[in-house]
């Protein structure tokens, strides 16, 4: 009697599923065979030609900067801070290209505070000159330190290059100053390269679930507030979104070189999109988010869903182009185009963090906790 | 007892997961439910007095000692904390602060306890059936309810959002490629609703108990395997032993007190039997109780009827209905606070006031959007701003749709208020044509 009604109940199930399946197979859905798809592959991927590369072109670019900076101290001539500041504008560009990549080494040497808080706090930054004595690690120095630190030395107090350059040949502290803050950029540098390449990869390529803490969740999570970062920081606030609509230029990211902020965003923007293709440094596309997601078949409105990314990322490109630089100009007399770029932007992010995650199931959140 | 035991773990859980921290201390701000919201927070100290309470009254619960006065502080501990904050609702909490509330007025301490070891008068080995009964209800009206909410067309035909959930796991061993394919999910998704319609009544024929058990265990480990459900699968599973026979517990009883006298624990002799029965108007007083209790848990699942709109796009009537894993739902919330007098408009950060879980629950409940526009008013009116004007552009994606807005962009939240009224600012929702 039990067992007849249980075969029963699992037959009506079954004929059920069948049932639906077919009706599935008639609306002309599900043609090609459905194959699982291989996260163990994109992540390899991501790791193997994104992560890794960018990282060490970051770290080049970075050594370049110090050696540059070595030629400036022993011989402190404009020639040579032209070429300082020359390298220096490409570790700024390189470290957009990592900046995303903010979990296990990255997370643990707190890459993006320790790089790139800004705007800077100049009156911390000359007192610690002054002084001679600082701790670069101390909470109250993340806003004196890195890149930002960095802008303000080679281009800032409003004055000539060889006012700048005799700035340099008169304070030893000065001269002191800017090495360490280098130094502690290259030493943060070396030892995230060093856990990728001798545990972290490893880790990284085998945590294959999109739960909170798995790799492809914490490579989302960090991609959404990647481009949250550059909604806000980089064009928002200076746009005056969180002002009350008063413009705030000197919020700008590189004020002092003060021809790049508008740059760096598309090089922000361009690594987002790297990301999201799974491409590589070198250019080539692989397996990536876009290839999951049309794996996972997720469809918006009458297309994919990874249609109207890609669409919407060439949108936010166009868009971000029409800016001029200096952005610190752009947002007094042309905000209409920086707010168009902008909006752009704010559409993209809701489709990465609203559409994407949730259709691969990952959840935008660094707390913990059971759903139900 | 099994209970106790569960809600002991549950606790321990709660806060070895560093959880009391960062839901009940941390917050700046929290979302309190509507009617409760003098429900506060106690400070860091305060929390971990009431989870310490909790661990013990449960570890009490499990024992049988002081087991009234355990249930109750159990109960009222356990209800405050869920009420502090909605971001931290889950219908298995719910269930919890219920069993509790029942467990509170059964006798169940009458037989195999401390309470009975030391105060023979309580012993008892017989209690009247309504007492299991009512346990029994309970479990029924929340897998029935469960199931009676997995038939509607996103879930039965479409799959959803077990078609988005379960590819996700697609790296699983062995059974991993199985659930990247659709008809799995499809498969599920039946399963899944014949289940909960169907397994209430097995449980109640004592012919099926056993098979029907098996299921439950069955399915609630596979819940426990693919969704990040806590402590909710153990919970239904030991909690629907009650359906088994009196010989099944008395079997269990006796081996833990066979296992107690081993470790030379002096442990009371079996009793002759004795019925326990409350006096008269205890006993009409319970059944008023009960009887009301039942009242209410038939019409809260039910009440989104009276709501116009889609129930998982409103959310109007969703809390309370045991309506579990039916909604993949996410979404982002620009909030944008706007000074009357000069037009001119401001963008929120939301992490400037919120927790990342709080933000990420907000952003797709329509009453948290109001609770949150109140706290930003109240905030610029702190700094000067006369009656700003409050308004909220929320993307929500539902069932892998495409993310749209789901609020009146242009509504002042501010002046809207939180209530059991329909929320008019909730633009429809609109199936696109596919």
């Amino acid at each position: 009697m039990l067992k007849r009604k249980i075969t029963g109940l699992i037959f009506i199930t079954t004929a059920l599923v069948l049932f639906a399946g077919c009706r599935q197979k008639k609306k002309g859905e599900e043609a090609e065979p459905e194959v699982a798809f291989d996260k163990g592959a994109m992540l390899s991927n991501y790791a193997d030609n994104l992560i890794l590369p960018n990282f060490q072109s970051a770290k080049t670019a970075m050594d370049d900067f110090a050696a540059s900076y070595t030629a400036f101290t022993q011989n402190k001539t404009v020639l040579n801070l032209l070429d300082l500041r020359s390298k220096f504008v490409l570790a700024y560009v390189k470290y957009q290209h990592i900046s995303a990549f903010e979990f296990g080494p990255s997370e643990s040497e707190i890459i993006r505070a320790n790089f790139n808080t800004y705007p800077l706090d100049t009156t911390q930054l000359n007192a610690n000159i002054s002084s001679g004595t600082y701790d670069l690690a101390a909470a109250n120095n993340i806003d004196a330190k890195g890149l930002p630190a960095a802008d303000f030395l080679l281009f800032g107090y409003n004055t000539s290059d060889t006012a700048i350059v005799s700035r340099f040949a008169n304070s030893a502290n000065r001269v002191t100053y800017l090495s360490d803050c280098i130094s502690d950029m290259q030493t943060k540098l070396n030892s995230v390269i060093s856990t990728w390449n001798n545990s972290y990869k490893s880790t990284f390529v085998s945590s294959t679930g999109t739960s909170i803490g798995s790799s492809l969740g914490l490579l989302v999570n960090q991609l959404n507030f990647e481009i949250d970062l550059l909604k806000n920081g980089k064009i928002g606030i200076p746009l005056g979104k969180k002002s009350a609509g008063t413009q705030l230029p000197e919020k700008c990211e590189a004020y002092y070189k003060n021809t790049i902020s508008v740059q760096l965003a598309k090089e922000c923007l361009l690594n987002i999109e790297d990301i999201y293709l799974g491409r590589s440094v070198a250019g080539s596309d692989g397996s990536g988010l876009d290839d999951y997601l049309d794996a996972l078949k997720a469809q918006h409105n009458s297309g994919t869903l990874n249609q109207a990314i890609k669409d919407q990322f060439a949108t936010a490109k166009t868009k971000l182009a029409l800016v001029n630089e200096p952005l610190s100009v752009s947002v007094m007399s042309d905000a209409a185009t920086v707010d168009a770029a902008y909006i752009e932007i704010q559409k993209l992010l809701v489709l990465l963090k609203t559409d994407m995650s949730s259709a691969m199931s990952i959840v935008i959140t660094y707390q913990d906790s059971d759903g139900d | 007892m099994a209970f106790g035991i569960l809600m002991l773990a549950s606790v321990s859980r709660f806060m070895a997961n560093g959880w009391v921290y960062s839901l009940y201390v941390k917050p700046r701000f929290y979302f309190p439910f509507y009617g409760f919201e003098w429900v506060k927070p106690l400070g860091e100290n305060g929390m971990y007095f009431l989870f310490v309470l909790m661990a013990v009254t449960a570890l009490f619960i499990a024992m049988g000692f002081a087991y009234r006065i355990s249930a109750l502080l159990f109960f009222l501990a356990f209800t405050y904390v869920e009420l502090i904050d909605k971001t931290n609702y889950l219908n298995h909490y719910y269930f919890i602060s219920i069993a509790a509330f029942l467990l509170f007025l059964l006798p169940a301490h009458r037989y195999f306890s401390v309470d009975a070891f030391l105060f023979p008068r309580l012993r008892a080995t017989h209690a009247p059936n309504y007492f299991l009964l009512v346990i029994k209800l309970q479990v029924f009206l929340v897998y029935f309810f469960a199931g009676l909410a997995k038939i509607n067309s996103d879930w039965l035909l479409e799959a959803m959002p077990l078609r988005i959930w379960l590819p996700a796991h697609s790296e699983m061993f062995l059974i991993g490629p199985l659930l990247a394919q659709t008809w799995v999910a499809f498969a599920f998704s039946w399963f899944a609703c014949a289940y909960d319609l169907l397994i209430p009544f097995f449980l109640f024929i004592p012919k099926y108990v056993k098979k029907a058990y098996f299921f439950v265990i069955v399915f609630h480990l596979a819940t426990s395997l693919f969704f990040n459900i806590g402590m909710f699968p153990y919970i239904m599973i030991a909690l629907t032993c009650i359906f088994f026979s009196e010989k099944f517990h008395l079997r269990v009883t006796w081996r833990i007190s066979n296992f107690l006298q081993k470790l030379r624990f002096k442990t009371a002799g079996n009793p002759g039997r004795k019925i326990y029965s409350p006096a008269k108007p205890v006993l009409a007083f319970l059944v008023l109780i009960f009887c009301a209790h039942f009242t209410i848990q038939l019409f809260l699942p039910v009440r989104f009827l009276l709501y116009p709109g889609k129930l998982f796009w409103t959310e109007q009537g969703y809390r309370f209905s045991w309506r579990v894993m039916l909604m993949e739902k996410a979404g982002t919330a620009f909030f944008y606070v706007r000074d009357r007098k000069t037009g001119r408009e401001t963008e929120i950060s939301n992490c400037d006031y919120l927790t990342s879980t709080q933000e990420k629950m907000m952003a797709t409940q329509p009453d948290m959007l109001i609770d949150y526009a109140h706290l930003l008013k109240s905030e610029y009116e702190k700094k000067g701003m006369k009656d700003p004007l409050i308004r909220v552009e929320a993307y929500v994606t539902l069932n892998g749709r495409p993310s749209r807005l789901m609020t009146d962009p242009a509504a002042d939240l501010g002046k809207e208020e939180d209530g059991f009224m329909n929320k008019k600012w909730i633009l429809p929702f609109t199936e696109e044509k596919k």
